[in-house]
């Protein structure tokens, strides 16, 4: 599933936001890294088009982020840094569910899907759980399975280890390992992406490295000791 | 947060939600047509077998039932002291009858029917552009999912201005929650967009 | 309405009801509970605006119609309807939208601190106070059978309690304008 900008800028309010850059990403696993307002986040919020560009354009497997953008939606599925926020419905099942309703499917349907992926990550025990009472790797592995459950070929976490202990923390590591989609990872969290097969490293508005994990996180150190 | 639903399978659970909606509409009409004592116990006595029917224990299904009868007996009493006996009783009646009945409804019909009835409800206004019918049960499992996280944010903030030594009035505490609780939005709108499950 | 307006209102919604379960502030005893719910509704007004506001407590009386304890006190079910003083939760409907209103009219960021205060509070006495009471007393006194005039001097006892969150509803609408505007301007 190739991911392609071309020329592709955003700006807010008349405000640079990202410098209109040209890449193709066609690796499984893809780390991407930068001091914060560093232009990441709106990078990574282009491939699934909550933020359109105001150059250029965007493609993800062939299809336009503007002009095709429900069905960019149903490829890419987006995990927001606070998963306090993405879950919002009381209960998980419910939640998982939410993703899936005005899809055509019946009710049994639904229920299948929400079992099969609470069953691929290991978290069946939370269904009837209400999201309240839920630790914040629980909840993060709730989000996770809430957009697995919709069936993306892209997933990309926003800061998925942020806030977690290191317990929860070894968990997420490695259900993001687990995944067959290919996955996109925000982080400042290093370790989580130094043995991804590429690291993208943005800083003011610019992508400035983009290779091998090792290159581009020296690169990234260099850059916060400045 | 428990719904009133009760959770028992009586004839009346068996009705179906839009009949017994309706029914509660036109008894909540019928009732206003007359003044006749004998007629309007008739009904109270309906309501309250109706009620008992449902299968909640006594003691809990007067319990729910007090707050509202208290005005309706604070009213009656008001109507007694300043207007007449008789308006008095036939309110007193009345509006008895309807919360019973009208309690009935809601200890046999679950928030999931009652969100698929009000759905049909605005399928026309849909079509209007005024709403969108799958709004409604988005909104309602939105509320229900956030209340615990406000409740939790007050007591959160009330710690956090004791601890600074600040004086806790409800004021203080009122701004910031509601300021935190709103900066959430953006994210929790973006997250429903990016899950595609409202854009056309 | 967009996903934003939606979430807006919904998470209003929450906190009127949030309010409703913290301890009732005691100012009087009689047919019309006092709580920070309705304190809740006028907030609604002056830091939503009218569209948001309006959606914002229709969400909360949709909730409580079906059969969820919202109101304070853990009063909720269509039995809450069929009470006398229901005129006052439909009033809430219609008081929001015209605190909103007000709000977005009387108010904006270039006036001084005072003066978004004082418009707040009129704001909120108009919508909050004499339009919740216009349809509250007006359902009293029809279907409660008291007549309009007894109705409105059986309310009267409460206005004083409801001034007071009038005030503070202000307050309130005017530090998160300075904290986070929401406020739509309406010329």
């Amino acid at each position: 599933m190739d991911i392609r900008f071309q020329d592709a800028g955003a700006a807010f309010a008349g405000k640079t936001a990202l410098q209109p850059l040209t890449v193709t990403l066609h690796e499984r696993r893809i780390g991407i890294i930068g001091l914060n307002g560093s232009g990441k986040t709106t990078f990574a919020r282009m491939i699934n088009g909550l933020v359109t560009p105001s150059t250029g354009k965007v493609t993800v497997g062939g299809l336009d982020t503007v002009k095709d953008a429900k069905a960019v939606l149903g490829k890419v599925g987006f995990i927001f840094q606070n998963p306090q926020n993405q879950i919002i419905l009381p209960i998980i099942r419910e939640d998982i569910a939410f993703g899936l309703k005005n899809r055509g499917l019946s009710k049994s349907e639904i229920a299948a899907a929400v079992d099969a992926v609470l069953v691929r990550l290991d978290i069946a025990h939370l269904a009837g759980r209400r999201a309240h009472e839920l630790s914040g790797g629980e909840l993060q592995l709730a989000a996770l399975a809430a957009v697995l459950a919709t069936g993306p070929d892209v997933l990309i976490l926003d800061e998925p280890t942020n806030q977690l202990d290191l317990k929860n923390r070894a968990r997420v590591e490695k259900t993001i390992a687990g995944l067959k989609e290919t996955t996109i990872v925000i982080s400042h969290d290093l370790a989580l992406i130094e043995n991804f097969d590429r690291v993208l490293l943005f800083d003011g508005g610019r992508l400035v490295a983009d290779g091998r994990p090792s290159e581009t996180i020296v690169r990234y150190r260099e850059l916060a000791a400045a | 947060m428990k719904s009133l639903y009760v959770e028992t399978n009586t004839i009346l659970h068996r009705l179906s939600p839009r009949t017994k909606l309706v029914a509660l509409a036109a008894i909540s009409v019928a009732l206003f047509f007359t003044r006749s004592y004998v007629l309007l116990a008739a009904a109270a006595a309906a309501g309250a077998f109706s009620y008992l029917l449902v299968g909640l224990p006594i003691r809990e299904a007067l319990r729910r039932l007090l707050p509202v009868f208290a005005t309706i007996a604070a009213v009656a009493v008001f109507n007694f002291a300043f207007n007449s006996a008789e308006e008095a009783i036939v309110m007193l009646l009345r509006l008895t009858t309807l919360m019973l009945f009208a309690a009935t409804v809601t200890a046999t019909v679950t928030v999931a029917s009652f969100i698929d009835e009000i759905t049909a409800l605005a399928r026309p206004l849909e079509r209007l552009g005024v709403v969108r019918a799958a709004d409604i049960g988005l909104a309602a499992g939105l509320v229900i999912r956030f209340v615990p996280e406000i409740l939790d944010r007050y007591a959160a903030i009330r710690e956090a201005h004791a601890a600074r030594g600040l004086k806790v009035g409800f004021l203080t505490v009122l701004a910031p929650l509601i300021i935190l609780t709103l900066r959430d939005a953006d994210n929790i709108a973006a997250a429903i967009d990016a899950r595609g499950f409202r854009r056309q | 309405m967009s996903t934003r307006n939606l979430v807006l209102s919904s998470l209003f919604a929450a906190i009127i009801v949030a309010l409703g379960m913290l301890p009732p502030i005691y100012l009087a005893v009689f047919a019309v509970p006092i709580t920070a719910q309705s304190l809740g509704v006028m907030m609604a007004g002056t830091v939503l605006g009218a569209y948001r506001a309006g959606a914002a407590v229709l969400i909360v009386l949709v909730l409580v119609a079906i059969g969820l304890p919202v109101l304070s006190g853990g009063r909720g079910g269509l039995a809450v309807f069929a009470g006398p003083t229901a005129g006052f939760l439909l009033g809430w409907l219609v008081g929001a939208v015209v605190t909103g209103y007000l709000s977005e009219k009387l108010v904006n960021a270039e006036q001084s601190g005072l003066v978004q205060t004082v418009s707040f509070f009129l704001a909120c006495f108009i919508g909050g106070v004499v339009t919740v009471y216009f349809f509250g007393i007006l359902y009293l006194g029809i279907v409660g059978g008291t007549g309009i005039s007894k109705a409105f001097l059986g309310s009267l006892a409460f206005v004083p309690g409801d001034i007071f969150k009038a005030v503070i509803a202000a307050l309130a609408g005017r530090a998160v304008m300075a904290g986070y505007p929401l406020l739509p301007q309406r010329a």
